[in-house]
């Protein structure tokens, strides 16, 4: 990150590098900033440190400040509970916290990001491409408590090797920058020496009044994201400008939604990223279809693929993968997803995947699955022919715990335009047609209406829901 | 002012109209299963979850013999009026 954003500084110092609610910085700006906050860590002895911050500027000199330090930072969502953080911080043995949060206490000392940028230059502190450049990355946890990958900025960058400048590129920062994803589009943009346009909060409507306003040119997001803000601009009769890149990852794109997404941005480039916190960016799709092309997998004739299908899951070879997880000494990726690893370093990553003719297509990760009466009820096939009604904006199925059947399926829905004035018996009536076809076990048997459905991380949350 | 049963009645009679049942001229003593309603576990299982959302427990989930009847649905649900 420190080498990206001093070859960006070299060559634009006075391109705007970040804008956010807070205001704006330059290549050479975040660079300075970055070198003071790099000797007031080294002249602290901060080795590790959590980050607990929402302006994507700070965040850009505090990560790149501590590339330069060789110190460990480990962000965390920055509007986090303080005493879930206080218990999520010693899990992970944080005891330099660095916030402007005056909220966050614990067994930790607060470091506050401005006296880190006030402290003078230390001259013996310059990019070292040979020198770790640790980082720590909280997996989104749509399950379950967090784990913490860790990386190496020189490892992560291996990615963006190939990017050309890009300077006229506006990149809208969708993700969290705390998430694998968000670091992604962090490291795009300062490969490309483009902008970042990062709003806080990050909602689908913060977002779409960014790309209004903002001048943005690409955006990546989840396609739940993408959902909401398309929603969001139908409902708002917004007139969207025209894109260059869009980029889809975090969840399996349905097709309905890519025909959406192409049908609004006809101009765009179109990829599906397929990418997690622990095996980093592993292969994209860019033909516009959902799913993966059988002929991209890995076979004989195709060896050099990164991506295979074993027993109806997906696994992967990880190039630019996480080192271990935290409080592990592995360090060449010892450990999967699933923590089960074959010899030729493929990894399961936990991804439910069916041949379907030419395309391998995604069915929900192995932890969403419901077992309604002993059959095995994938969500996302559920989900996308109901998100494919017109009068439903968003869907979301989960499984609700029941004693005759274990689980049935449930559904949460989002009415097109909201709840208030849908016609929620057409619905009901649309639902039922669109799944007939399915197995029964397979079809909702609850279907609640909402303004919302829950998500994390850009996510949408399937899986059993809690008893 | 309605009773639980009554709500509970309602509740079966909006189930029933949702599944598409075809079956006119229930009452208590309709049975459940068989020649009544003729329910199957998913059946049950979706008129389980309406009578939770509606009313916080039911009988199909409350442990014991399960119900046989409209009338022990009913049953489940005394008392309380609103």
């Amino acid at each position: 990150m420190i080498l990206l954003l001093e070859g960006a500084a070299t060559s634009s110092p006075d391109r705007e590098a970040v804008v956010t609610s807070e205001g704006s910085a330059t290549y050479s700006e975040l660079l300075d900033g970055a070198r003071h906050i790099a000797a007031g860590l080294r002249r602290r002895g901060i080795t590790r440190l959590a980050v607990v911050e929402p302006d994507a500027g700070w965040v850009l000199r505090l990560l790149a400040g501590a590339a330069l330090a060789g110190a460990e930072p480990c962000q965390y969502q920055p509007d986090t509970d303080a005493g879930e953080f206080a218990d999520h911080a010693r899990a992970l043995d944080h005891t330099y916290v660095v916030t402007r949060r005056e909220d966050l206490r614990g067994s930790f000392e607060v470091v506050r990001p401005e006296s880190l940028l006030a402290e003078p230059l230390d001259e013996t502190l310059v990019p070292d491409d040979e020198r770790a450049q640790p980082l720590m990355i909280r997996t989104t946890g749509t399950t379950g408590v967090p784990k913490a990958a860790r990386h190496d900025w020189r490892v992560l960058g291996r990615t963006v090797g190939n990017v050309r400048p890009m300077p006229d590129q506006r990149w809208l920062l969708a993700y969290g920058p705390q998430q694998f994803a968000g670091v992604q589009v962090l490291l795009h943009v300062a490969a490309s020496q483009a902008t970042l346009v990062a709003p806080f909060p990050r909602q689908p409507k913060d977002g779409l009044e960014a790309i209004l306003t903002q001048a943005v040119t690409c955006v990546s997001a989840t396609p739940t994201f993408w959902r909401f803000l398309l929603a969001e601009a139908r409902s708002r009769k917004a007139a969207l400008p025209p894109l260059q890149q869009i980029t889809l990852g975090g969840e399996a794109s349905p097709g309905d939604l890519l025909e959406e997404i192409r049908a609004t941005f006809p101009a765009a480039k179109v990829s599906q990223v397929y990418a997690s916190t622990e095996f980093g960016s592993i292969t994209s799709v860019r033909d516009g279809k959902p799913g993966i092309a059988v002929d991209s997998l890995y076979s004989e004739s195709n060896p050099t693929s990164n991506v295979r299908v074993d027993d109806g899951e997906l696994w992967v070879r990880a190039e630019a993968g996480m080192l271990g997880y935290a409080g592990e000494s592995g360090e060449s990726g010892e450990s999967g997803e699933s923590g089960a690893g074959d010899s030729g370093g493929w990894f399961r990553t936990g991804d439910l995947v069916e041949i379907v003719g030419d395309r391998a297509m995604f069915r929900g990760r192995e932890n969403e699955v419901i077992n309604v009466g002993g059959v095995k009820v994938h969500p996302l096939p559920v989900e996308d022919r109901i998100t494919a009604l017109g009068s439903v904006a968003a869907a979301r199925i989960f499984g609700r715990p029941n004693k005759l059947t274990g689980a049935i399926v449930a559904a949460e829905i989002v009415p097109t335009g909201g709840v208030g004035g849908a016609d929620i018996e057409g619905i009901r009536a649309e639902i039922k047609a669109a799944v007939a076809d399915l197995p029964r076990a397979w079809q909702p048997r609850n279907v609640t209406f909402v303004d919302a459905i829950e998500t994390k991380g850009g996510k949408t949350i399937r899986g059993m829901e809690d008893t | 002012m309605a009773t639980d049963q009554d709500k509970a009645r309602a509740v079966i009679s909006d189930f029933l109209k949702r599944t598409d049942k075809g079956i006119d001229g229930w009452g208590d003593n309709t049975g459940l299963w068989g020649d009544g309603l003729e329910l199957d576990s998913l059946e049950a299982a979706e008129l389980s979850a309406l009578l939770e959302d509606e009313f916080g427990s039911d009988p199909f989930s409350a442990g014991g013999d399960l119900p046989e009847s409209v009338g022990d649905v009913l049953a489940f649900y005394t008392g309380a009026s609103t």
